[in-house]
Order: structure tokens, then C-alpha cells, then sequence
């Protein structure tokens, strides 16, 4: 076995790292939120558009990173904007990746209580998942890269599947009639579409940690392409299936999409078992990947060992996943993070990147 | 020495405690599966009336009887002797309430073991109960529950629900039995696809009417006989239409694999034609207020029975003539439909409202509100080509 221990990731572990960063609890609800924004079957358009317009975000994210080869962003925020403000951006991004660390994870745990093990104490499902993935962090971004480059095949293959499966009751004219309302609604939609990528900003630690920081780009292009492609087919395939009316009514649209046919002969008669299970494991690596980000802001930031700071983060996690109560509350987190996520790309990368714009070649300072 | 065996030790804790199967498992054989429910209007039997004196059930007035079939007899009754064949395979069970979940938990009360919901294959809605309490209110539970699928499929029942659940047949069980006849759609066009939960979650929410497949039932025999209209407005049943209706429903659809059209020749003897193919097309056409749907109905199938030995099928103009009865015949069979759907009910089920979604988005937002009444007023053309290709194996 070949260890690395320089703490550099090639260009395809940097691609599913910001995949799986994004792919996560948010496949199993995205349906219902972006049909009863825009209550038409043309929602796909929207995933199409916003995950062009999320490339380009994390485009501007990937070349700010590259101008500080070996930096992430609670490193180079000082550089450009000076300590207080750096400070300040990046207790924010902390908060952001501390809260959708444990929505991510309550989540899991709703999904797995309510279709899974039914009784089992929440505590029970959370705890052993801030630990396993605690103890994968040690191992440092080597590991955890390598583990998400083991699961993520595994569970698209999986998700790709049951959704080929589906097609027993899919029907093309739940999807039509295309555009029969305009592109009003698909722009409604757009807002609810964005809001599910949120999670890429682990771009900007991530690309200081590439081998080869020139191939930021193909990396990001790559990493959220995937996502989006992802998107595209559960939109189709869920209203395909179920129907936009039926969407709207109900909670776990891409779930009830598999409890909603069987398949005699197969091993598996109801697929909504293997996909969660499978799911499951990449809602571990989504959640991994913010784990990460958190304790990796707080040891650069405050200058201590990673090691300390992911042990003192676990509390803090499980609060942050035990802290909404209803499934009211679950969603509307949700959708907090979703915004948080725009709102943090206005405030973070564009501006830093415009003033290093300025600096490096208006001012022709050296940053 | 201490080290390692501290790490032994601790290892084989750890694995006790994570590898301790289910938290919350429960052995299969100590459960109750039902695999279908039955829904009837409260109907209190003497035992009912009985408990109800001595305290055993809630004073609010009852609404429903709930019918739960359990499988496998060995887990409700222990063993069976063996030798004593054609032992009934299931049991079903009934309770009454007021409200679904407090009827199924009625039952923790009087079974030792716990009625579990992940197999429920059928639901059947009694059509006296369904005038009354709307199918949103009565499929509210059954949509939202965890353990029951949404695969489950929903019929009504012209009489008593409780008896489509039965039947004399020895080592049959009901609810997979009628599940399982939805499949013979491809021999007969009298059936309507199944419709499954998530159909119903999309026609609630849609507010359109919709029918389902009715079930007749006599002394524990079953059979599929015609569908109840459920009217989209009020969410109650309104009438039904007979298998005939169903038939042309099919035929309007383009739904029918398979199945049979019947007719009389001149000389009034049967001839019956079998269906090979079916391509149907709705065209609406709007035109202000006024709409008109164009129905082509293109078939090709074969002459599967002749009652009369006068006239050889073999010959190209007593074919055309048949195809000419075939067709007449269709186009009353659908005129009957029309006159019940646009006069006698007012309601739209027969997929027309569908299409015009597709084809008229804007015109579809306006009327889908009133549907059923633009529909009435609404002109169907219907436009039929049926080809006799082949008569079969014998000539004459």
C-alpha cells in the first residue's frame, strides 16, 4: 500500500469530493420543494439552468482559490481582506458548515427513523455517525477522499437502478405539456433548484489541497456537473412516475416514487430498502465532507491541531442536528441553508475576488 | 501485556454493542401481516353491542367498519392439523370506529399479536361509505402512514366491502387474488388499470373525478363489475358506470391490449371480433367557447366467432360488411357513454381533460376548475376504424 502524507488529493478525489459534498439528504425532498415552487413538469429546466449558473459560482470560487496554491480560503481571506474581516467570513462559513453538518444528519435520521428502524432512539442513529466519521477524519483528507471514492460509485450505480426500475410506472405525459405555461414558472423554480447545491463552498478549502491546482476547473465542472445531471433524472423520473399532484403531496417525493411499484422476481421485491440503505452511506459522506470543513476552519483559523478540534466540534454537531424540533422546523432549516448558501457566495468569493482583482492589477500591490 | 489485552477487550465491547442486530426488531412470526383492507359503512354487530355495555368501546358514534385480512392462518389460530384440507388461508377481522388508525389500534386490544401494515396489497371502499364520507377523509390515514405502501391498490365495492374479502375458494387469498385479476387487462377490456395510492394521491390533489374499478360480490365469489364514479368536487361516489361503459372507456383511452367487441350481423347472429391492436387519438379543438374533441379510434383484430354458418367470412365483402357492424356498434357503445358521463353524471373521466392539458395548457388552467361542466356541454366526434386481418383458423 502506497500512503500518502503530503495531504493532496488528484483532480478526479477532488471531483467527488465536491460531488458527494453536494449530493445528500437533499435528493430524497428536492422534487416536492421545486414542483410546489413552480407547480409545472417543467421543473428539469430549472435544474438545468441553476446548475450552470452553480458552476459558474464555484468557477469564481475555484480561480480565487488558485491565485493561493496550497491556501484555503480561512488562509488567503487575510491576505486580501485583511485579519478582522477574514475573521469574520470565516466564523461565518464555520457556523454554515457546523449547521448543514447536522441538518444533514437529522435528516438521515428522520429519513431512517420513519422508513427504517422505526423505534430506535434518534441518539442511536446520530452518535455512532458523528463518531465513525470523527475517526475518519483523523485520517486526514487522504482518507477521507479515498472513502468517498469507494462509496460514491457504489451509490449512484444504486440510485441509477432503482430509478431505471421505475420506469414500470413511469409515464411521459405526467411530463407534458412542455412549457405549457411558459418560462415563468421554471424561473420560480430556479430559486428553489439553486438552493440545493448549497454545500459547494468546500470548494474554496479544497482546491488548496489539489495536487494539481491548475485542473481547479475540470474539477469543479465535474464535481457539480454530476450533481446536477443526478438532479435532472430524479426531476424526470419522480413526476415521470408519480405526477406533479402527487408530488405535491407528498413528503419523501423520490421515496414514495419506489414504494410506489414492486418488482417481482428481483431479489429485492421494494427497492426503497437497498436505496436507503445505500443512500444512507452517502448522506455519511456528505455529511464527512462538512465535518471536515468545520474543523479543518477552526484548526487554520485559531491555529491549533486538527485533532482536539474535531473532538470539541461533536457536541456542537449533535446540537446543530438536534436542535429543530417539528419537521416543520427540519425543512425550514433546510431552506435557511439554502439561502445561506447564496447569500454567502454574495458576501465571500465575489467580493474577495473582486478586491483581489483590484489589488493585484489595479493597485499592482502583491497579495 | 495489559495493552493488548485492554484492546482485546475493549474491541469485543464495542462489537457487542454495534453489532447487536435491530434495535427495535420484532420477529415476523410473532406479528399479524394483513394484506388487505376492507372499508364499510358501521354496521354494530351483537358482540359489538355487547362490549359496548360493559365499557370495551369508546362512546363516540361509530362511522366505519374496518376489515382487516390476516395471513397466515398458522399466526392467528397455531397449528392446523394438516390432514384437514382446503383450510381457509386467511382471516378477516372487523372492527369499528370512528377513526382508521384508532380502529387498527383497536385491534392491540383483542389479538395477542400486533397487526403490521408493510404487505396491505388491496383497499376496498364500500360505495354506501363512500357517499357519505369523502375518499380524501377515508384514504387520509392510509396515505400517510409509513409501514403501508403506496403500491396498494383501491377498488370500490357495489355491496358490502367486507364480502369482496372472502371467497370459497380453498387455499386462495382474496387480496391477492383480485390484485392479481387487474393483470388480465390484456383478455379483457372491462378492467381498468389498477390504480394505486399514488394515483389517488394525484387525483385528490387535482380535484378531477375519476373512477374506480368496482367489485361485486355473492357468497364468497368476487368478480370485477364495471367502476363507481367519484365525483373530483365533493370527493364522494355519484353512480356507476356498467362493464360495457368500462369497455368503451378502454376503447377512448387506447387502453386495451387486448379484449373483444360484440355485434350482430344482418341475419341477427352474434359475431364477435377480437382486439389485436388499438391506437386512439383525442384532438380537442377550441374554438372560443366552444369545444369540440375528435376521437380516432384505429383498431386491427380478428374474427374470433361466427354464429352464422350462411355467410363466408372468407370473402372480402362480408368482412368489410362485419367491420361496418363492429364499428356502428363501437359508436353506440361509446354514444351511451357520452350520454352518461355529459348528461346523467356531468363528470369527465375518460381521459379527455388529460389531453387537453397537453394540447391546450392555457384553455386547461381556465376550465380545469368547473372541468366536469365544460365537459358536458362540450361536442365528441368519434371517428372509428376497425380491420378485420385475419378470421382465425377456420375459413368458412
Amino acid at each position: 500500500m502506497f500512503t500518502r502524507t503530503d495531504d493532496k488529493i488528484t483532480t478526479t478525489q477532488t471531483s467527488i469530493f465536491i460531488s458527494s459534498s453536494v449530493l445528500g439528504a437533499g435528493i430524497l425532498t428536492l422534487p416536492r420543494s421545486v414542483v410546489s415552487a413552480a407547480k409545472t413538469p417543467d421543473v428539469w429546466l430549472s435544474i438545468l439552468i441553476s446548475g450552470i449558473i452553480v458552476i459558474l459560482m464555484a468557477i469564481v470560487m475555484a480561480k480565487l482559490s488558485q491565485k493561493f496554491p496550497d491556501k484555503t480560503i480561512f488562509q488567503y481571506a487575510s491576505n486580501i481582506a485583511g485579519k478582522p474581516l477574514a475573521f469574520i467570513i470565516s466564523t461565518l462559513l464555520l457556523v454554515y458548515f457546523i449547521m448543514i453538518a447536522g441538518f444533514e444528519l437529522r435528516v438521515l435520521a428522520e429519513v431512517t427513523m420513519f422508513f427504517l428502524l422505526e423505534g430506535t432512539p434518534i441518539w442511536a442513529i446520530i452518535i455512532p455517525f458523528i463518531w465513525l466519521s470523527g475517526y475518519l477524519l483523523f485520517g486526514g483528507i487522504n482518507a477521507i477522499a479515498r472513502l468517498l471514492q469507494i462509496i460514491f460509485p457504489i451509490s449512484v450505480l444504486v440510485l441509477i437502478i432503482t430509478y431505471l426500475l421505475s420506469l414500470k410506472i413511469f409515464d411521459i405525459n405526467q411530463l407534458r405539456p412542455f412549457l405549457g405555461e411558459g418560462l415563468l414558472p421554471v424561473i420560480h423554480g430556479l430559486k428553489s433548484t439553486v438552493l440545493i447545491f448549497s454545500g459547494f463552498e468546500i470548494t474554496m478549502f479544497l482546491i488548496g489541497h489539489m495536487q494539481h491546482p491548475e485542473k481547479a476547473i475540470k474539477a469543479v465542472v465535474t464535481g457539480l456537473g454530476i450533481p446536477a445531471c443526478i438532479y435532472l433524472f430524479t426531476l424526470i423520473f419522480v413526476i415521470g412516475g408519480l405526477s406533479v399532484d402527487a408530488v405535491l403531496r407528498s413528503t419523501w417525493p423520490t421515496i414514495d416514487l419506489l414504494r410506489s411499484f414492486e418488482i417481482s422476481g428481483l431479489f429485492f421485491e421494494r427497492l426503497e430498502f437497498p436505496f436507503l440503505v445505500i443512500w444512507t452511506m452517502q448522506m455519511f459522506s456528505n455529511f464527512t465532507c462538512y465535518y471536515y470543513g468545520a474543523s479543518l476552519g477552526i484548526s487554520q483559523l485559531i491555529k491549533v491541531n486538527i485533532g482536539p478540534v474535531i473532538l470539541g466540534l461533536m457536541p456542537f454537531i449533535y446540537l446543530s442536528a438536534m436542535i429543530p424540533q417539528r419537521s416543520n422546523d427540519i425543512f425550514a432549516v433546510g431552506d435557511f441553508i439554502g439561502w445561506s448558501s447564496t447569500v454567502l457566495f454574495m458576501i465571500i468569493p465575489l467580493p474577495l475576488y473582486l478586491i483581489w482583482l483590484i489589488r493585484s492589477k489595479g493597485l499592482k500591490q502583491h497579495v | 501485556m495489559f495493552k493488548c489485552l485492554f484492546k482485546l477487550v475493549s474491541t469485543l465491547m464495542i462489537c457487542t454493542l454495534l453489532l447487536s442486530a435491530c434495535w427495535s426488531s420484532r420477529e415476523i412470526e410473532e406479528q399479524s401481516v394483513y394484506v388487505g383492507m376492507a372499508l364499510d359503512i358501521a354496521n354494530k354487530s351483537e358482540r359489538d353491542k355487547q362490549l359496548e355495555a360493559q365499557g370495551g368501546i369508546t362512546e363516540v358514534d361509530s362511522l366505519i367498519t374496518a376489515t382487516l385480512q390476516i395471513v397466515p392462518i398458522k399466526s392467528v389460530k397455531g397449528n392446523q392439523p394438516k390432514e384437514e384440507g382446503g383450510v381457509k388461508k386467511y382471516l378477516n377481522d372487523s372492527e369499528t370506529g370512528d377513526s382508521i388508525f384508532e380502529i387498527l389500534r383497536k385491534y392491540a386490544l383483542k389479538r395477542d399479536r400486533a397487526v403490521i401494515g408493510h404487505h396491505m396489497k388491496v383497499f376496498i371502499i364500500s360505495t354506501e361509505l363512500l357517499e357519505k364520507i369523502d375518499i380524501s377523509t377515508l384514504s387520509d390515514f392510509i396515505l400517510r402512514d409509513n409501514d403501508l405502501r403506496p403500491s396498494c391498490m383501491v377498488f370500490l365495492a357495489r355491496s358490502k366491502a367486507a364480502d369482496a374479502l372472502e371467497t370459497n375458494q380453498p387455499d386462495e387469498i382474496p387480496a391477492f387474488y383480485i390484485r392479481n385479476m387487474t393483470l388480465n387487462k390484456y383478455r379483457n377490456n372491462e378492467i381498468l388499470d389498477g390504480v394505486i395510492l399514488t394515483n389517488l394521491d394525484q387525483y385528490i390533489e387535482s380535484k378531477q373525478s375519476f373512477i374506480l374499478q368496482n367489485i361485486a360480490s355473492y357468497q364468497g365469489e368476487s368478480e370485477f363489475a364495471g367502476a363507481g364514479i367519484i365525483k373530483g368536487a365533493t370527493g364522494k361516489w355519484i353512480g356507476n358506470l356498467t362493464q360495457e361503459d368500462v369497455s368503451s372507456i378502454s376503447w377512448v383511452r387506447g387502453e386495451g391490449k387486448g379484449g373483444l367487441l360484440k355485434a350482430v350481423n344482418d341475419n341477427n347472429k352474434i359475431i364477435i371480433y377480437e382486439i389485436k391492436s388499438l391506437k386512439t387519438k383525442i384532438i380537442p379543438k377550441v374554438d372560443g367557447d366552444r369545444m369540440t374533441f375528435q376521437v380516432n379510434i384505429n383498431s386491427e383484430g380478428r374474427l374470433i366467432e361466427n354464429w352464422d354458418n350462411r355467410v363466408d367470412v372468407s370473402k372480402i365483402d362480408v368482412q368489410t360488411r362485419m367491420e361496418e357492424l363492429f364499428e356502428e356498434r363501437l359508436a353506440t357503445m361509446i354514444q351511451n357513454l357520452m350520454n352518461k358521463l355529459q348528461k346523467e353524471y356531468k363528470v369527465e373521466v375518460a381521459g379527455f381533460g388529460e389531453r387537453l392539458k397537453i394540447t391546450h395548457p392555457k384553455v386547461w388552467q381556465k376550465v380545469k376548475k368547473d372541468w366536469d361542466e365544460v365537459f358536458s356541454d362540450a361536442d365528441v366526434n368519434v371517428t372509428i376504424k376497425l380491420k378485420i386481418t385475419d378470421y382465425g383458423s377456420s375459413a368458412e
